[in-house]
């Protein structure tokens, strides 16, 4: 049970490269924090100085509210889940969990008895004798995992524990790691790529970008008010349409010359990004009328991608070069090259200014999420 | 000539060349070495007659053939041990400095690249009696260094000259299998409670293990046939025979004693011991070191 703080934590490699720029997050007892971001944002840079396996060059890490910086990595009680698993090939599956126990100089019949229980736990009872060769990925990961629980630690630390998992193992490892982290309450600090891996497992998201956190909070927080166009960006699937809008009085001109009702107090001619969701533009039922101050936006379909329960209108807008994506139901009939009229409410609405920042947030502060 | 017939000739017209220096330089002398071992000749080689096993009883009865016997057991011990304990510990050292990292290696590679009889002459000098300079400096310490007298001494030198000559070999095969350990499972190992000898022990030395065999077979080859040339340029296998290991009996009793018969007996008795060693070591130890 533990606690988890980071205080403008900096990261520089010898070779002069700073990968994590002042880190500032406390991880909560019994938390999952999922961390995501692009490739080279520092995911695994962080992952690895929380573990020790990197020093820290500034700042302070804290684990139970102790000072934990100058520890090594069997000092500060962790466990880690590393994306190859990183099994010892030479040591049978119960001799890579009880390799730990023995290390701490566990009693062996106690050791037996955790590994065991652990073994149990994870459905492994019959593989204890097998070198990790003669296992599939799938069990692999399974022993991974084990070698982290049996030890009890305080904090587990996964880094893209499933990125080599077949799609439907993932799934199911992922409820399996859900259940586990619940069960145990034990504090657990998940790097991953996978969109779907950060929404369905974290209590808590963070984005990272370029070695900053660019966003923390609840997966849902952050999904219908992401911070800053780079969050937006980052977090649903498929990716939030960016519309370079001009503010005109208390209207904002679109793209394609048409204009949306919507005050932001800003000066006439203010150079804005409106986000919207791909799942929140609509179509208009055929001759319904078109509801007050919405605007519809005129787009021929380039390319359809139907995915059963939804189909995606891949569709191109006058005076936008990137493709404008609408989720529409899957019964909808649409075809590639045939015009569809998407519509663009006032609801559900995104606006970021020049430097990426959200902007309603400026304005309320009952708006900030972090 | 049919696509069969052509498919069974070029391989061997590749072999070709290959097979016959290999027949020519390998299998024909120790074909002729069997059936020496045969016969009894007389000093000049002008007759020949067929004695059976009595070559092979009469070295079996001498008793310097036990000396030779244990003088190759610790020698070849001490240098195929030896080599590779000090090439494992410098390929652990070198895998782990980052700057310089290939002036190291270099470095230690070099001695491979001196042939055997010149290295020999190397440690010949370094420790010569009167003008050696390890010697002059054991001298200061109050060691008598004279190992063209002291039998130990004269062991112990052909021992380092060995050693020093075989460890690059070790080391580059060393370094390649070390390279080949994934680093995240020794940071799991720390993470896993072990400290740096720990995690030496059981995991980087087990993962190494089928490199330590292979290399335990190629210095017990080496140190039984391949350190003549050292032998004879630092010691010529003596004081007292201190130092005449089994191929050093085989060319002292063949080309300067003109024992042919007894010299072939012995190679094939060494060919024999080496071969059911070799089988030894693949039946009993590489099945361990397996993973
Ligand atoms: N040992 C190192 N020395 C110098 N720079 C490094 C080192 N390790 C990583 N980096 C750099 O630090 C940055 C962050 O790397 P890191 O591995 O943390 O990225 P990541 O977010 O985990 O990426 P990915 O999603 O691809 O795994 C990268 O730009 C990388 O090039
Ligand atoms: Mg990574």
């Amino acid at each position: 049970m533990a606690t988890l703080q980071l205080s403008a934590l900096e990261k520089r490699y010898p070779n002069g490269f700073t990968a994590l720029h002042g880190i500032d997050l406390a991880v909560e007892d019994g938390e999952l924090v999922v961390i995501v971001g692009p490739s080279g944002c520092g995911k695994s840079t962080l992952l690895r100085t929380l573990a020790g396996l990197e020093s820290i060059t500034a700042g302070e890490l804290a684990i139970n509210a102790r000072r934990v910086n100058d520890l090594e990595p069997a000092e500060r009680d962790i466990a880690m889940v590393f994306q190859n698993y990183a099994l010892y090939p030479h040591m049978s599956v119960y001799d890579n969990m009880a390799y730990g126990l023995k290390n701490r100089g566990v009693a062996k019949a106690d050791i037996r008895r955790r590994v065991n229980a652990t073994a149990e736990l994870l459905d492994l009872g019959a593989l204890l004798d097998r070198r990790p060769r003669q296992l599939s990925g799938g069990q692999r990961q399974r022993v991974a995992m084990g070698r982290a629980i049996v030890r009890e630690p305080q904090v587990f630390l996964f880094d893209e524990p499933l990125s080599n998992l077949d799609a439907k193992l993932r799934v199911q490892m992922r409820l399996e790691i859900r259940r586990l982290q619940k069960r145990l309450g034990v504090t657990a600090v998940y790097v991953t790529h996978d969109q779907t891996e950060a929404m369905t497992l974290a209590d808590r998201l963070v984005v990272m970008n370029a070695g900053r956190v660019e966003q923390c909070g609840t997966p849902m927080a952050l999904y219908d008010r992401p911070a800053t166009r780079f969050v937006a960006g980052f977090i649903g699937s498929p990716a939030m349409n960016f519309l370079p809008v001009t503010v005109r009085g208390e209207r904002l001109e679109l793209p394609d010359g048409g204009e949306l009702d919507l005050a932001t107090g800003l000066d006439d001619g203010a150079e804005l990004t409106l986000g919207v969701r791909p799942e929140h533009l609509t179509t208009l039922p055929d001759g319904a009328a078109m509801p007050a101050s919405a605007v519809a936006l005129d787009t021929r379909v380039e390319l359809i991608e139907p995915l059963g329960a939804d189909t995606l209108a891949y569709t191109r807008l006058a005076g936008l070069d990137e493709p404008v994506v609408a989720r529409l139901d899957g019964e909808h009939a649409v075809a590639e090259g045939q015009t569809l009229r998407l519509v663009l409410t006032g609801e559900r609405l995104h606006l970021f200014d020049a430097e990426g920042q959200r902007l309603a947030e400026r304005r309320c502060a009952v708006d900030v999420v972090s | 000539m049919t696509h069969f017939q052509r498919y069974r000739v070029t391989p061997w017209l590749l072999m070709a060349p290959q097979l016959i220096i290999v027949g020519v330089f390998f299998f024909w002398p120790s074909l002729q070495a069997v059936e020496q071992a045969f016969y009894v000749e007389d000093a000049f080689g002008l007759s020949r007659q067929f004695a059976g096993l009595a070559n092979f009883a009469a070295v079996l009865h001498e008793p310097d053939y036990y000396q030779a016997l244990g003088t190759t057991v610790v020698f070849s011990l001490s240098v195929a041990l030896g080599a590779m304990a000090i090439a494992l510990l410098l390929a652990v050292q070198a895998d782990r400095v980052i700057k310089g990292a290939n002036a190291y290696k270099t470095l230690l590679i070099w001695p491979y690249a001196v042939a055997p009889a010149v290295a020999g002459v190397l440690w010949m000098f370094l420790f010569d009696p009167t003008l050696g300079l390890v010697s002059a400096g054991l001298e200061s310490l109050g060691i008598d260094w004279n190992h063209n007298l002291d039998g130990d001494q004269a062991l112990l030198l052909v021992i380092l000259a060995s050693v020093w000559k075989q460890m690059s070999y070790n080391f580059v095969f060393f370094l390649a299998g070390l390279q080949t350990i994934p680093r995240s499972l020794l940071e799991a190992a720390a993470i896993d409670g072990a400290g740096p000898w720990r995690r030496f022990w059981t995991v980087t030395f087990p993962l190494l293990s089928p490199t330590s065999f292979f290399l335990l077979v190629m210095n017990g080859v080496y140190a039984c046939f391949e350190t003549f040339a050292t032998i004879d340029t630092v010691t010529g296998g003596g004081p007292a025979g201190a130092t005449t290991t089994l191929v050093y009996k085989v060319y002292e009793d063949g080309f300067i004693g003109q024992d042919l018969g007894s010299s072939a007996a012995q190679s094939v008795l060494l060919m024999i011991l080496v071969g059911l060693l070799t089988l030894i070591q693949f039946r009993f130890v590489e099945r361990r070191v397996q993973y």
